[in-house]
């Protein structure tokens, strides 16, 4: 709880000195399995704020929100959120001098799922630890006990930072890199099946897209002021719900989000009817690591989205 | 009401049979956590475990896209022709919460103003029932003056019992599908059927996580507009339309035309979603509701007030599927414990 107390008082100080005018971070939901991102900007409202496993949103992108108000907006992330600040920098989506970071190391979040089939959905939750081999989480009822094994949420078993690559203020002790092992096993066994079977395999997903845009709403690579798929004239992609239709929608946005992808895993959370898109943006994180040697996008300020810049060392003949 | 009893080997059978007669609608699994209603070929396709299909049944009446009619130009004239309307369909396995979504888009579509489109599939569809045999954690129909054994709505209603299932005819047109296939039937003498539906029903009261109640909210809602309830609570909305397309009850589209030659091609319509920023802006770019907040509350004002100014129906049948699929938590069923406090306040 440590990291919760430091992250109330931090916000605290932050309001009561005027430093920033509001805090995204994360509150109680309506049930125990679920956290909500939280707007506060009063100081008797810090000790709404909430950290613990299961602060899964990706705040990052509510900060276009706020982008031309004035003061300061502070924002918690995770490790993996906190590549998406980098992104929105880079593209100047943002302003450095504008947001306060509040960096968490995070040791991982726990399946949602499993806390709602545990727990009582009126209990609150008034503690949580997480050691190297299990969560605990501490409500009125008791303490509940979820092992690594069984609750870690996937793209957390893959995680490469859990320490924040930017932040003015690191709420908790670092957490060095981890090395998860090979991120892209699911990625190549797909790559594998003959091509006619990739294909099944996709016009099945994508035969169901509902075409919510819900990937897109919460993707911190998504800031066009206008969307490709929003515009009447030209239309690019017909409103019609088709195989033909869908499939254009995932490949566009796939390549839209093509080296900018920080690999957040929203996109594939808020799915509402399961679509793989961690398959899909992964295949193309990993032909750009391929291709261009590049860390994944939003590690390093300094280093530039590989398909956003020109160097004369272009090895293209065409330029 | 007559009912009637029918052996899970015997509801394999007729449901086959079914398929052959009819365009046949009904649940199924596609994949751990996802299940829709599709057209099936036979029973074997078909999961009756389920409790709430992902999204809503509501698609086979108003499909997601719809082609109304095609055209073509030539000569100076403009000639066209209609889109191929659906023959006799059954649509099978509906759980009580989606017939009442059916009776909610009823006035809207059949009401005053008649929609072919809609009336025609309606007219053409036979409602089959499932009384619920699980309750989960985010249903909350009885709250919305529903209930999980609670039929209405539906030509027929078949629920789990012993040795099989019982069927209530509900209208005659249920009557008359079961009397084209009486083979499968086994008339119920001594009221089986109905005492076990409503035993069922008794036990499933039990397992409702959250009861909401709605006295009060919209007459406070006829009252109060402008509350910053609202705007507090948009901010975290992405706006994406997961809430409203998977919604049994929402029923908003677009109207579009493709021709690729630009002669000839088809006028179609689509869901569309109030929840989408473009959802109102005109033509010469204004928005009557140009930010979150406005789209928020209109979804809300709909479901608790708008559809009963214009209907007296709740515009939300308690399904629970927005609970459950909204990335950032926006939870009716809190909105309007919000709302009761808000207006407690007032
Ligand atoms: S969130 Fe899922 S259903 Fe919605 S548009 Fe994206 S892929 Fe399609
Ligand atoms: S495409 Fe998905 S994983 Fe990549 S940045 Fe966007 S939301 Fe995150
Ligand atoms: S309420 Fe939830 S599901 Fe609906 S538009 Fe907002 S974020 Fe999406
Ligand atoms: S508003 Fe939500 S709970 Fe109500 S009917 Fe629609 S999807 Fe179901
Ligand atoms: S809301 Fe009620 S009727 Fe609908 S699935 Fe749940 S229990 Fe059944």
């Amino acid at each position: 709880m440590k990291i919760q107390e430091n992250l109330r008082e931090t916000a605290r100080k932050l309001l009561a000195g005027g430093e920033a005018s509001l805090v995204i971070g994360y509150a109680p939901g309506s049930e125990v399995s679920r956290v909500v991102p939280a707007f506060i900007s009063r100081e008797e409202e810090v000790n709404r704020l909430v950290w613990n496993p299961l602060c899964i949103n990706n705040l990052a992108k509510y900060l276009l929100d706020y982008r031309y108000e004035p003061g300061k907006v502070a924002v918690v992330v995770k490790g993996c959120d906190s590549r998406a600040i980098i992104r929105l920098l880079q593209d100047n989506q943002i302003i450095r001098e504008k947001v306060i970071i509040l960096g968490i190391p995070c040791s991982g979040l726990i399946n949602p799922d499993l806390v709602a089939a545990r727990l009582d959905p009126g209990a609150q939750i008034t503690a949580a630890t997480v050691s190297k081999q299990d969560f605990s989480l501490q409500t009125g009822e008791g303490t509940f006990t979820f092992t690594r094994d069984e609750a870690l949420l996937e793209k957390c078993r893959d995680c490469e930072h859990h320490t924040p690559v930017i932040a003015d203020f690191m709420l908790g002790e670092e957490i060095p890199p981890n090395d998860p092992g090979d991120p892209f096993i699911a990625v190549k066994t797909l790559e594998e099946l003959p091509v006619e079977e990739r294909s099944a395999y996709w016009d099945k997903q994508f035969s169901r897209c509902l075409r919510c845009y819900a990937c897109r709403n919460v993707c911190p690579a998504c800031t066009c002021r206008e969307c490709v798929f929003d515009q009447a004239e030209p239309c690019w992609v017909a409103k019609a719900n088709n195989l033909s239709e869908n499939t254009a929608f995932h490949l566009i946005r796939a390549f839209h989000v093509a080296g900018r992808c920080v690999d957040c895993g929203e996109c594939d959370r808020v799915c509402p009817v399961n679509i793989p898109l961690s398959l899909l943006n992964r295949k193309i994180l990993k032909d750009i690591k391929d291709l261009f040697n590049v860390p994944t996008p939003g590690t390093s300020l300094e280093e530039l989205p590989p398909l956003g810049t020109f160097t004369n060392s272009d090895p293209d003949e065409f330029m | 009401m007559k009912a009637y009893t029918i052996t899970r080997d015997n509801l394999g059978a007729w449901l086959d049979a079914l398929a052959r007669d009819y365009t046949l609608i009904a649940p199924v699994r596609e994949e751990e956590t996802v299940s829709l209603f599709k057209p099936v070929s036979g029973f074997a396709e078909i999961n009756l475990g389920y409790t709430n299909s992902t999204v809503s049944p509501k698609g086979w009446l108003f499909p997601q896209t719809e082609e109304m009619f095609f055209f073509s130009t030539g000569d100076g004239q403009i000639t066209l022709a209609d889109a191929q309307t659906p023959g006799p369909a059954v649509l099978f396995g509906l759980r009580p919460c989606d017939i009442k979504g059916i009776l909610v888009l009823d006035p809207v579509f059949n009401g005053a103003y008649q929609d072919c489109y809609y009336q025609k599939r309606r007219q053409n569809t036979i409602l089959v029932g499932l009384s619920c045999t699980r309750v989960e954690r985010h249903c909350f129909c009885t709250s919305m003056g529903g209930g999980p054994t609670d039929g209405g709505g539906a030509d027929l209603l078949l629920t789990e019992m012993d040795g099989g299932y019982g069927l209530e005819a509900l209208t005659s047109r249920g009557e008359e599908l079961i009397h084209r296939y009486q083979d499968y039937f086994i008339p119920d003498r001594d009221n089986r059927v109905t005492a076990a539906r409503e035993e069922l029903g008794k036990k499933l009261a039990g397992q409702f996580t959250r009861a909401v109640d709605t006295t009060g909210v919209k007459e406070f809602l006829d009252e109060n507009f402008e509350l910053p309830y609202w705007g507090e609570l948009a901010r975290r909305c992405l706006g994406c339309g997961i809430c409203t397309y998977i919604c049994p009850t929402c029923h908003c589209f677009d109207i579009f035309d493709q021709s690729p030659d630009g002669e000839s091609g088809v006028r179609s319509r689509c869901w569309d979603s109030c929840m989408f920023s473009h959802f109102t802006r005109m033509a010469g770019g204004h928005n009557p509701r140009p930010t979150k907040k406005e789209r928020v509350r209109n979804r809300f004002l709909h479901k608790l007030k708008y559809h009963r100014d214009r209907y007296n129906l709740d515009g939300c049948v308690g399904c629970g599927r927005c609970v459950t699929r909204c990335p950032v938590n926006i939870d009716i069923r809190q909105i309007i414990a919000d709302l009761q406090e808000v207006a407690r306040h007032e």
